[in-house]
């Protein structure tokens, strides 16, 4: 019996190794993890110790404080307003971002000749450095009114939309918004193109025949199975979202004023400008368990609501 | 699912592979961090005002001594910020770094040399020569930590041939800096050129008016800011602000100024599409280089209120370079910079970046351009650039966003002096 079962167990290892290849010893993974530990985590644990501390970021002087910078941070106007500000963004881009790369997805999954060419066009902009995207969209948004978007605006006759892009408070953080929803909508594309690709052409050939039409047919077929594609889209927009950095620096500094300031500069300002090092650590302290509490609520809900065809 | 537990022999072979090349291609980088130091060379950066000067003293004293070599580097101003903090956090500050003077920034030799960042040059010769009104701009606990070439001036940097198109001279008061905005105004020119999108741009408009409407009548407020016993609200700065707010209302900046970078308003003023802009000396080069000729281009001195002999000026002690106290070339970098407290080099670097020589043997060489601001030097009517006195880095950055949130209409003038002083009132 024990050389039966032995025999059967042999045989699947073999066929396991037939089909799927081999599992890679955990030993290869040391290397990276060394690398990733002093790199990332001893980085971060030790940085995570100053939170308590009022150091500046220069010099040995540094005073225990202990939750000092915690209780400021939840009293910081600025900080508050900059928790507002990365919301704002993070929703807006979820919403919008995923909104437009769906859509052009679903039209570059059709038979359309130039779909190979449109899917380059599309993704392009997510192979640029965000620096220069954020400096081109500066140009864009010069406010001369013979410049840039303004002076399209004036090309059309619609000259009396013209704005002060990045200048005007109230308008700058939808400028940052649309440049990086423009950036980055190429990528949430190419993930829901995928979703897309494993749908199976049966269930829609089978609904076509029970009388479906395009809508319902998304709604019902498409739409279920593309629910890892949005898990993912959702997932990297949300933590993309919640950190957006660099644009903002590139393009307004948090200004005008303090009108486009997300926790990310916020904690960049308190450490390299401000010089309150310590202070900044608690804010980054908070992103991250903030970042990571959504991301945690986010993928369970999100995983729930899968289904495979 | 095979794809969760399992990779093909293939596949591992290609990540593999991949994790080989991002190695290679990780080392080829890290080769930049090899210094140039190693190489006998001090390492030195500086910000992009002080290139002229700097650049051309080290130049100048390499020539002279063979064995010195140097590696220089420059960055705008909002990036050292970042770059050289992170070295010096991290213990691998360049020999020579920029540093600015007196407290107020992050930067600041008040603050770098609390925290035992800055070689102590009290030794220098140089440092007896320091004017005693300038010497906190120098030094911290008595010992001087800076070196810098003099003080620059901060005006109005106008364009002369937009001026005689509008038939104006430069006026002497706010009534006539008024007029004279009207007539330019009317003539399609642009008044004043703003490029607040530009952080340190956004401050130089109040540091113009507040040496007259704050100091004229309170030389002392500084002090009294320390001792607890003013306020920037219940002051002068209130009236400044107010003024700014006035150029803004009568049409006098370009169209949308938090829209507007430095970079746009200096070639504005350059190519004469607007008139002036309120600036410091030291960045008169730059204007130049934007301007057809430079004679196109020269300063007046801003005026902030009615009364001539209260219109004093600001007049601060110009960015300038430590050695850092860590540096292994300390020894090279003092006699460098005993070089540069000699007369004659201090009066190059100067002129370099067209600031008041911090002194000089018998008549100071100074820039033409710089004339009408010397009889207020010579009347104590100037006044070091007020962050310079401000007690923690927090106060400046709090002033830059005040003044884009009163231009972009988010805030009054008392909630935005309000902020001010609360940032002040923070611990250093």
């Amino acid at each position: 019996m024990t050389t039966v079962v032995t025999s059967v167990r042999r045989d699947a290892a073999k066929a396991s190794r037939r089909r799927g290849g081999v599992a890679p010893p955990w030993l290869f993974a040391v290397p990276a993890l060394i690398v990733y530990a002093l790199v990332v985590l001893y980085p971060a644990l030790s940085g995570a110790g100053s939170a308590f501390t009022d150091w500046s970021g220069v010099g040995a002087q540094r005073s225990f404080v202990g939750l000092d910078n915690f209780t400021q941070l939840f009293h910081d106007d600025q900080a508050l307003g900059a928790l507002r500000n990365t919301l704002f963004l993070t929703v807006a881009i979820v919403v919008v971002q995923n909104g437009i790369g769906l859509l052009l997805a679903l039209g570059v999954h059709t038979g359309i000749k130039s779909r190979m060419a449109l899917r380059v066009i599309f993704f392009a902009p997510v192979v640029v450095s965000p620096v220069m995207v954020s400096f081109l969209w500066k140009y864009v948004y010069n406010p001369a009114p013979d410049a840039g978007l303004n002076a399209a605006l004036n090309a059309i006759g619609l000259g009396s939309l013209r704005q002060d892009w990045l200048g005007d408070p109230s308008l700058a953080i939808w400028s940052v918004a649309f440049t990086v929803i423009w950036q980055c909508a190429g990528y949430s594309m190419v993930i829901f193109l995928a979703g897309l690709e494993g749908v199976p052409q049966e269930l829609h050939e089978s609904a076509m025949v029970d009388g479906a039409g395009t809508v319902a047919r998304f709604r019902h077929i498409t739409w279920p199975l593309l629910a890892p594609a949005v898990t993912i889209n959702v997932m990297l927009s949300t933590v993309g979202g919640l950190t957006l950095y660099t644009q903002i620096i590139a393009m307004t500094n948090g200004g005008p004023g303090y009108a486009t300031d997300t926790l990310s500069t916020v904690l960049y300002k308190q450490a390299f400008v401000y010089g309150k090092f310590g202070y900044s650590t608690a804010v980054a302290l908070v992103l991250a368990i903030f970042v990571a509490a959504v991301s945690f609520i986010q993928i369970g809900y999100l995983r729930s609501r899968e289904t495979t065809a | 699912m095979a794809l969760d537990q399992f990779v093909s022999r293939r596949r591992l072979l290609q990540l593999m592979g991949g994790a080989a090349a991002v190695g290679t291609l990780a080392a080829c980088g890290g080769g930049n961090g090899s210094s140039s130091s190693s190489k006998g060379q001090l390492k030195v950066i500086g910000v992009g005002d002080q290139e002229a000067g700097l650049r051309k003293a080290l130049d100048d004293y390499k020539k002279a001594h063979s064995d010195f070599d140097f590696n220089l580097s420059f960055a705008p101003a909002d990036q050292v910020q970042t770059a050289l903090r992170t070295q010096l956090a991290g213990g691998n500050a360049p020999d020579i770094h920029v540093v600015y003077p007196g407290n107020g920034s992050a930067m600041s030799m008040a603050q770098l040399s609390k925290a035992n960042l800055l070689a102590d040059l009290s030794d220098q010769s140089w440092t007896q020569k320091i004017p005693t009104g300038f010497k906190g701009a120098f030094q911290n606990d008595g010992k001087t930590y800076i070196f810098s070439p003099g003080s620059s001036m901060l005006g109005a940097i106008y364009n002369k041939k937009a001026f005689a198109t509008a038939g104006v001279e430069p006026p002497k008061t706010w009534s006539e800096l008024l007029a004279v905005c009207d007539k330019l105004k009317k003539n399609g020119i642009v008044p004043i050129a703003l490029g607040a999108q530009t952080p340190w741009i956004t401050q130089l408009i109040d540091y113009a008016l507040v040496p007259g409407t704050v100091y004229a009548k309170t030389p002392d407020f500084d002090d009294k800011m320390i001792a607890g016993q003013a306020s920037f609200a219940d002051s002068g700065w209130a009236d400044a602000m107010t003024k700014y707010l006035e150029l803004q209302k009568k049409g006098f900046f370009n169209d949308n100024p938090n829209g507007t970078t430095y970079e746009q308003a200096t070639s504005m003023v350059g190519t004469g599409k607007a008139a002036m802009a309120v600036q410091v000396s030291a960045v008169l080069p730059a204007f130049q280089k934007a301007a057809p000729s430079p004679d196109d281009l020269g300063m007046f001195p801003f005026p902030a209120t009615d009364v001539e002999a209260d219109n004093w000026i600001p007049g601060g002690v110009v960015v300038g370079i430590a050695i850092s106290a860590k540096s292994k070339k300390a020894d090279q970098a003092r006699k460098f910079f005993e070089y540069l407290g000699q007369p004659d080099t201090v009066n190059t670097w100067a002129q370099a970046v067209a600031c008041v020589p911090l002194y000089s043997d018998g008549e100071p060489k100074v820039d033409p351009v710089l004339k009408p601001f010397l009889p207020y030097l010579k009347d104590n009517k100037a006044v070091p650039f007020m962050d310079q006195r401000w007690p923690n880095a927090e106060v400046q950055p709090t002033h830059f966003a005040v003044v884009q949130e009163l231009l972009g209409g988010k805030t009054t003038v008392q909630g935005a002096l309000k902020k001010m002083d609360e940032a002040y009132r923070k611990p250093a």
